[in-house]
């Protein structure tokens, strides 16, 4: 599609209306959800269902819908895009007209989603983000792939020529660099951490607890338990078996929950090969495509753990600069072998990993975390003291994990720094993660010291990029000081900016 | 034109050699006032508990535990923000600009100037009063790594703020 298509105003897609139409709909449901819902659980309450409807009710919903047509229409027809020159130009507003334009060197990324509506219609969005602000994302709701397409090409256009010197005609190679195989996705979700799963279930259900609590209550289910059990004369023992059940339920709900979490997010997970990166697009529902410039990358993160390491599985985690909350935590590749791992971490950290010299932490370390663990133990046997002796059980598996964290965490936990990277491993028992940042991308750093550190003359140094805090725990504070120099040094000496 | 000597670690710039300014004693009158007013409207609501709640227990025993666990509350926030005072120093240096605070965990933070988005001059009701300023600089990101120097005399403030905006201008 030629580029000049875009020099005059220009409306969405017509499928757009459906699209805004659709997100219309959504909001209002989403908004008035508590409201509905008292409605709902009214009318399921109510003794006489059919009446309690009448047709003001229908009436009402209708005249509701009617104006979210409308509204998506009008909203449809006011909105016109155009790249005139270097700007990108978008007029909307209903009653209120608003002109935005944004120069094409202030455009940070472009983004094509697509979710559900999206998919089913056939069309995809398109947004923008801009330097600075968090709002002035602006998003184009209904465009066919290759105008999308086109439209991403013509604004990214310039800033690649500015960036890189390179002549204009350079050819553009994209390729396949990866794809998650069904067979990988599924292994990458049954080995996930679901005890995150199952907390994340378990807040949820004590959240709506007060809600549903009648609810539950009508239902029975303790007195319909034990009839079937018929226990009822060993009131303890069913309570107990009654809790152990509820509590596999949970556990069997917490692994489907990260299971289909897993899939649904990285569904058909792609990775492309650009000259100007990669590109990563990925998602079952909500299909996202996001580019990944080395410049603007800011850490790198190999997360894995014990089960996804003996399977060949790494996560690799980028976080980007200039890129809202809610985006960045789509920046990461699941399911890559060991040999990809080093590739891509070669690709934008050339020379690092040969590189790396593991300096330790000193043992103090040890004693630090004991100490967290300690805490939560005599926690918890303050809680066990008020309940049945058989709790104090509990300490043992407590004790074990709490031993094996330390030691492997301690065990895990190194820095290096050379002449461009700072890289810093770390982890549990079961996990481990590895971060790499290149030196002239450091924002600040700073030297902390506990009075307890202070008495061992020990230090730690915490090191910020522009979208994450790396973190050098306990070393000698001589060489908390030198590390604090050394890249300070680097930082202020390098003409390299930022991003 | 490029070089990659060595470097000699021991040859760079230190920041421990560093000649640290505090900041203005004055200030320490507006973290009293501070905690002060927290406290105060604590046990105001305290009090207040008294007339709502009228069971004797609260009245003869909990109010005055909590009243007493208060004050002692308040004479250790005192005593650590009398000896934290002291820790609150500042330096600039060519490249980049110092600051270190806190006693039970000292931080000392260096923001080189390079890295500089936006400076910000803040100054609450009470540091009007004593012509005191809060100096904020930030540098990119969301993740922390920006400084916040309270306590400055105004015009001090305002020198920093200028010779700052001149770098960041000179930058581009």
């Amino acid at each position: 599609m030629n580029a000049s298509n875009f020099e005059t105003p220009l409306r969405q897609s017509k499928k757009g209306v459906i699209v805004i139409f659709g997100l219309n709909i959504y909001k209002a449901v989403k908004q008035s959800l508590i409201v509905l819902s008292i409605f709902f659980l009214r009318y399921l309450t109510s003794d006489n269902k059919l009446s309690s409807v009448n047709n003001y009710v229908y009436l009402g919903i209708g005249l509701v819908v009617l104006y979210l047509f409308i509204h998506a229409l009008l909203k449809y027809l006011n909105f016109k895009f155009q790249v005139l020159d270097d700007y990108f130009i978008l007029n909307h507003g209903i009653l209120n007209k608003e002109k935005t334009s944004v120069s094409k060197s202030k455009i940070q990324n472009v983004y094509i989603k697509q979710n559900l509506i999206q998919q089913l219609i056939n069309v995809v969005s398109l947004s923008i983000e801009t330097a600075g602000d968090d709002k002035t994302e602006i998003e184009i709701q209904a465009l066919s792939l290759d105008q999308a397409n086109a439209l991403k090409k013509l604004l990214l256009q310039n800033r690649v020529v500015n960036t890189s010197l390179k002549d204009q005609e350079v050819t553009e190679t994209t390729s396949v660099y990866y794809r998650v195989s069904i067979k990988k996705l599924l292994l990458e979700g049954v080995s996930e951490n679901h005890f995150k799963s199952f907390l994340f279930i378990l807040f949820f259900l004590f959240g709506v607890y007060n809600d549903l609590k009648d609810f539950l209550q009508s239902l029975e289910i303790k007195s319909k338990f034990d009839q079937y059990l018929n226990l009822n004369e060993t009131e303890f023992f069913s309570l107990i078996l009654f809790n152990f059940i509820l509590v596999f339920l949970l556990l069997i709900l917490a692994f489907l929950f990260s299971l289909i979490k897993t899939v649904v997010e990285n569904f058909d997970l792609t990775v492309l090969n650009k000259n100007e990166g990669l590109e990563i697009s990925k998602g079952l529902f909500n299909k996202i495509s996001l580019g990944l410039i080395p410049s603007r990358i800011q850490n790198t993160t190999i997360k894995t753990n014990r089960f996804k390491k003996a399977l060949g599985l790494h996560k690799l985690v980028f976080t980007q600069a200039m890129v809202n909350k809610k985006q960045q935590k789509n920046f990461n590749i699941i399911g890559l072998s060991q040999i990809q791992v080093n590739e891509l971490i070669n690709r934008f950290y050339p020379n690092c990993v040969s590189n790396i010299e593991k300096r330790k932490p000193e043992p103090y370390f040890i004693l630090r975390s004991s100490i967290n663990f300690i805490l939560l133990l005599l926690l918890l046997n303050l809680i066990f003291y008020f309940l049945p002796n058989s709790f104090y059980f509990i300490n043992i598996p407590i004790l074990i994990v709490s031993f094996l964290s330390v030691y492997y965490g301690f065990k895990k936990t190194y820095y290096s720094i050379d002449n461009n990277y700072l890289v810093i491993g770390g982890g549990k028992f079961i996990e481990t993660h590895t971060s790499f940042l290149e030196l002239h991308k450091i924002q600040a750093v700073t030297l902390q010291q506990t009075v307890f550190q202070k008495r061992k003359q020990l230090a730690s140094v915490e090191i910020f990029s522009a979208s994450d805090k790396l973190m050098i725990p306990h070393i000698k504070v001589e060489t908390a000081k030198q590390i604090v120099d050394y890249l300070l040094f680097k930082v202020e000496s390098s003409p390299k900016d930022w991003m | 034109m490029f070089s990659n000597n060595q470097i000699e670690i021991d040859s760079l710039p230190k920041v421990e050699d560093l000649k640290l300014k505090a900041i203005d004693k004055r200030y320490f009158n507006i973290i009293i006032f501070n905690i002060i007013i927290t406290f105060s409207s604590l046990i105001g609501v305290f009090t207040a508990l008294r007339f709502v709640i009228k069971k004797a227990v609260y009245n003869t025993h909990v109010y005055w535990f909590l009243l007493v666990g208060l004050i002692l509350f308040f004479l250790i926030q005192f005593i650590v923000y009398k000896l934290g005072f002291k820790m609150r120093r500042y330096a600039m240096r060519e490249e980049d600009i110092i600051y270190t605070e806190g006693l039970l965990t000292n931080t000392t933070t260096t923001l080189p100037f390079n890295r500089i988005q936006h400076i910000e001059i803040a100054r609450s009701f009470l540091a009007r009063k004593m012509s005191l300023s809060t100096l904020k600089i930030y540098s990119a990101g969301e993740s922390g790594g920006d400084l916040s120097i309270k306590g400055l005399p105004k015009e001090e403030a305002e020198t920093i703020n200028a010779f700052l905006t001149k770098i960041l201008n000179e930058r581009v």
